[in-house]
């Protein structure tokens, strides 16, 4: 990790006069939380702020923002000796990212009384993860009466013109097709000629999740790659929607937590990340967003789990993503996406 | 006087001049995708921009709808300019703050409306299909023109404020006159109330050109996915690719476009009417 | 008829009266001047001559047409704006050359008449100026000549001089009579300076409060006004309430009893109208009247007079240096005396008019 001091100043004052938000120094028995905000900040506050932090005397500011200003930030308080966050939640693939640009913390497992309980397959180093959630095909059973079980099912002619993307999934998009062209999770080069195919038969691209929420409800299209928690709301919203993990295999969406190197509230941080690992930390964001518990010993109710777990078999095809691969491809994944796929 | 004027101008010259210079400076740096950035002094950006048709399409584009979109606010702006202009009293208040409302309203918000409209299960779709005047919903979304409505609406009021202003300005003896000398209403439009009122079409025109050039929420929420105008490609190369020395380098040639084109615009204006 | 006609014309709006009906016929080669006071009617009128008012009542008829409901641009009117209203966008020639063009008139003729006009209102070699660049004179002869270069039917000034400083005023005063004889233009002037009416008119219409009062001769107007508002507006007026005592004899609000002219069928309330300069004064230590003030003037000398508690007003020549009348001063008695004839008598006053002495 070489980036100079100058460019990173640059980039301080760059996010500075941006205009990104900013937030009052924590005070000792504080800690500051960056994450979005929407359902997912207000339920960290619901769930965890109040029942489990305030009782230990700990108060939670909430830094909201997206992701990109909040990792941007991050980036450029990296020689900083105090950054903004205590805690700062992102995506998996975007913490991977901030954990290979130096900015977290190890995090001392012995620290949190829960780390046992967390899923084998979701444990790293540098963050805790919160909930997750597996990237399935979602169809519309009125439509598509015999479901699919790959994403090549997506390149069957009968669904000519019926099958859409949300443009802000480029990169699952993308892995999609490298997977039906017969790609895996470290080389998406066969998606290009997949996904030219799929333009040729009239795939549809929509500007937004909810741009494609509307279509998937008109019925203009029937088949989507999604993260299966959109699925969940969806269907809560009466669109109908079955979901399947595609037989090649599939990633799961992990959103997770860590400490920044440069935190100055750590033992805080640290008993922040341990009540998000609390089972009534995580079952709430299910039954409100469908995403799924990290940790072992959390209990759904039935009526949603049913909705939203996976078979075991399910979930022996869920891999983690290539982080490093997608670090190094990401620009040409993006360049092929805008220029050759939808220009 | 000087003590007090100049803290401020250093303070207005520091927030809108050193952003830039630290943007042009990041335009020079390179991109890693692993490191994000690293320190250069190279025009490598500038040339790729330059030399990949694709950016070349997105200028075009971007050219073509903000020219048309300034050429449409300046047709229909200017009618209610006038209107506006010559009106008298309370009534004038009332139509000012009429056309004013809308700037209440946020871009994104207002192509919201937009969508409302023109969707395929929009209020115009909704109507022909249940007077059954067509089988399936008209494609109104998602293409050129309804980016240029929603644009038009947009920078209309502004438009119709800066003509308005000039429009105030010229004495109406002027038609008087002209009309008692035998012109018909359209020819004392041609010859004595437009050649007056072309300062104002003037700094009506540029300013509505450089907000049409930097379109961006109509561009993304009416155009669709595959629309691409300069200032979301800017924002892509930014948020997505985190490649902000490239998304620097896009965002001033955005800049140095529009800068030539409404300086040389103004110009040559100025030099036919000598005003 | 006349070659401009106005017949009972009238102007409303909703429920306020502009012009309650003016009748009017100007002819061939005259010059009429409308006068009166601010928001008299006088300008309205002339834009319903000119086509920017539509009138609600009555006709319009320009050498006999009817063009009441024509627009502006088919009335052959020629029109001077108080503000001159020349295009900043254009050379004074293409200033005057306008209406021309309008007429669809070739290139050469146009040139032509256009030198010949700016010759005549003396701006010759001016042509490419823009209006911005002359003085306030020279746009008014602009204005003049881009009225004139098309031979209107009609000619209309509205305030022509009101823009420009007194000294220049009076040349162009004479300037514009004398052009408007010369061409032998009808011409229709709208002014509230009463001495820029009785200058240049051959006939001035009094108008007040949307209504003519009267139409006359400067002389007509000054010797025989028709009611006390025209005797008051025209020239400067003592103007006394009160009633006919006996032929001859007319007794003031106040109580004095004073000469006065023949009625003419008049009896009871009237207005008693006595020009000062024909109000005399001379010093009379027993006389009935007492000054108030003494105004030098140069030529002539005001007295400011009270007479049984009536206020006059006396003009006359001022007297030589060894006249007793040089050593009056205020508070002195003095004898005040007119020739009978000279104090009209006039119907009553209408209760908001202000006496002008």
């Amino acid at each position: 990790m070489i980036i100079s001091r100058r460019a990173t100043l640059a980039g301080a004052a760059f996010a500075a006069a941006a205009g990104l938000p900013g937030i009052a120094r924590a005070q000792a028995k504080q800690v500051v939380v960056g994450t979005w905000g929407g359902d997912y900040g207000e339920l960290l506050r619901q769930n965890i702020d109040a029942p489990l932090m305030a009782p230990q005397g700990i108060e939670v500011l909430q830094d909201v923002a997206n992701a990109d200003p909040r990792k941007t930030k991050m980036l450029a308080e990296r020689q900083a000796r105090r950054g903004t966050f205590d805690v700062s939640c992102l995506s998996d693939t975007d913490m991977h990212m901030m954990a290979q640009q130096n900015t977290l913390e190890t995090l001392d497992m012995g620290r949190l009384s829960r780390a046992g309980s967390i899923v084998p397959g979701l444990r790293k180093p540098y963050a805790v993860p919160h909930i997750y959630s597996a990237l399935v095909l979602l169809y519309n059973p009125d439509k598509v009466p015999v479901p699919p079980t790959s994403f090549a099912d997506m390149w069957d002619p009968k669904y000519r013109g019926r099958v859409g993307f949300s443009d802000i999934l480029y990169s699952t998009n993308t892995f999609a097709a490298a997977m039906a062209g017969g790609g895996g999770f470290g080389d998406y080069k066969p998606a290009e000629a997949k996904l030219m195919e799929l333009r040729s038969l009239d795939a549809k691209v929509y500007p937004s999740n909810e741009a494609l929420a509307a279509a998937l409800k008109g019925e203009e299209v029937w088949i989507t790659p999604m993260w299966l928690a959109r699925g969940y709301m969806w269907q809560k919203a009466g669109i109908p929607l079955r979901h399947v993990v595609p037989s090649e295999g599939a990633y799961a969406i992990v959103f997770e937590a860590a400490i920044p190197r440069n935190s100055r509230n750590k033992d805080n941080g640290y008993a922040y990340l341990d009540a998000m690992l609390k089972p009534e930390a995580q079952t709430a964001f299910a039954d409100r967003m469908g995403y799924l518990p990290t940790v072992t010993d959390a209990s759904l109710p039935p009526e949603i789990a049913r909705q939203i777990s996976l078979s075991e078999a399910e979930q022996a095809r869920l891999r983690s993503p290539d982080y490093d691969y997608l670090l190094r491809a990401h620009t040409d994944i993006l360049d092929f996406w805008n220029k050759q796929f939808k220009g | 006087m000087a003590a007090l004027v100049l803290p401020a101008s250093l303070l207005v010259l520091l927030l809108l001049v050193a952003p830039m210079l630290l943007l042009f400076r990041i335009s020079l740096n390179e991109f890693s995708p692993t490191q994000m950035m690293v320190e250069a002094t190279s025009a490598a950006n500038y040339l790729r921009a330059v030399q990949d048709p694709y950016y070349r399409q997105v200028l075009l584009t971007t050219l073509a709808v903000a020219t048309g979109s300034t050429l449409l606010a300046l047709g229909l702006g200017f009618p209610t300019a006038y209107w506006l202009a010559r009106m008298q009293g309370r009534w004038k208040s009332l139509a000012t703050i009429t056309v004013l409302f809308p700037l209440l309203v946020g871009n994104v918000v207002r192509a919201a409306g937009w969508l409302a409209l023109l969707g395929n299960g929009g209020a115009i779709n909704a109507t022909l299909l249940g007077l059954g005047l067509i089988a399936a919903p008209l494609p109104l979304l998602y293409n050129t023109g309804a980016v240029v409505a929603g644009i038009v609406a947009v920078v209309l009021p502004y438009m119709v404020l800066t003509l308005s202003a000039v429009i105030e300005g010229i004495p109406r003896q002027t038609e008087e006159a002209a009309a008692n000398l035998g012109a018909r209403p359209m020819t004392v439009f041609r010859r004595v109330v437009l050649p007056q009122a072309l300062p104002g079409v003037a700094a009506g025109s540029v300013l509505v050109f450089v907000l049409c050039m930097n379109t961006y929420a109509s561009a993304v929420l009416l155009g669709g996915p595959q629309f691409k105008m300069m200032a979301p490609a800017v924002y892509d190369q930014f948020v997505r690719g985190n490649n902000w020395p490239f998304g620097a380098a896009l965002a001033f040639i955005l800049l140095g476009i529009t800068l030539v084109l409404t300086v040389a615009g103004s110009a040559a204006l100025g030099r036919r009417y000598r005003c | 008829m006349g070659s401009l006609v106005l017949d009972a014309l009238g102007k409303r709006y909703g429920s306020s009266v502009a012009v309650e009906r003016v009748d009017l016929d100007v002819r061939q080669g005259e010059m009429v001047a409308l006068l009166g006071p601010s928001g008299c009617g006088k300008t309205t009128t002339l834009r319903m001559v000119a086509g920017f008012v539509e009138p609600t009542a009555g006709r319009v008829l320009i050498g006999g047409g009817d063009v009441t409901r024509a627009p502006p641009h088919a009335r052959d009117t020629g029109m001077v704006f108080q503000s001159y209203a020349l295009f900043p966008h254009m050379s004074v020639g293409a200033n005057v050359a306008f209406g021309l063009e309008m007429r669809r008139i070739g290139r050469a003729e146009r040139e032509q008449r256009v030198r010949e006009v700016l010759r005549l209102v003396r701006l010759e070699g001016l042509e490419d100026r823009l209006p911005r660049q002359l003085s306030g004179g020279q746009q008014q002869r602009v204005a003049l000549a881009r009225a004139l270069v098309v031979n209107p039917a009609v000619f209309l000034l509205d305030e022509p001089l009101s823009n420009l400083d007194a000294k220049l005023r009076g040349e162009v005063r004479m300037e514009i009579r004398a052009l408007q004889q010369r061409l032998g233009l009808t011409t229709l002037i709208v002014t509230h300076d009463q001495e820029e009416a009785l200058t240049m008119a051959d006939r001035l219409v009094v108008m007040e409060r949307g209504r003519v009062r009267q139409v006359g001769s400067a002389e007509d107007l000054y010797e025989r006004p028709a009611d006390p508002f025209v005797a008051g507006f025209v020239g400067r007026c003592n103007l006394l309430d009160g009633r006919l005592e006996t032929p001859g004899r007319f007794r003031t609000a106040s109580g004095a009893l004073l000469p006065c002219g023949a009625p003419e069928g008049a009896g009871g309330d009237a207005v008693l109208a006595l020009r000062p300069e024909h109000v005399r004064v001379a010093p009379a230590a027993d006389g009935p009247g007492r000054l108030v003030a003494v105004t030098y003037l140069g030529p002539q000398t005001e007295y400011h007079l009270d007479l049984a508690g009536t206020r006059l007003l006396a003009v006359q020549p001022t007297p030589g240096a060894a006249d007793p009348m040089r050593r009056l001063s205020p508070g002195d008695a003095v004898s005040i005396s007119w020739d009978a004839a000279a104090a009209r008598l006039l119907p009553a006053a209408q209760p908001d008019k202000e006496p002008d002495a």
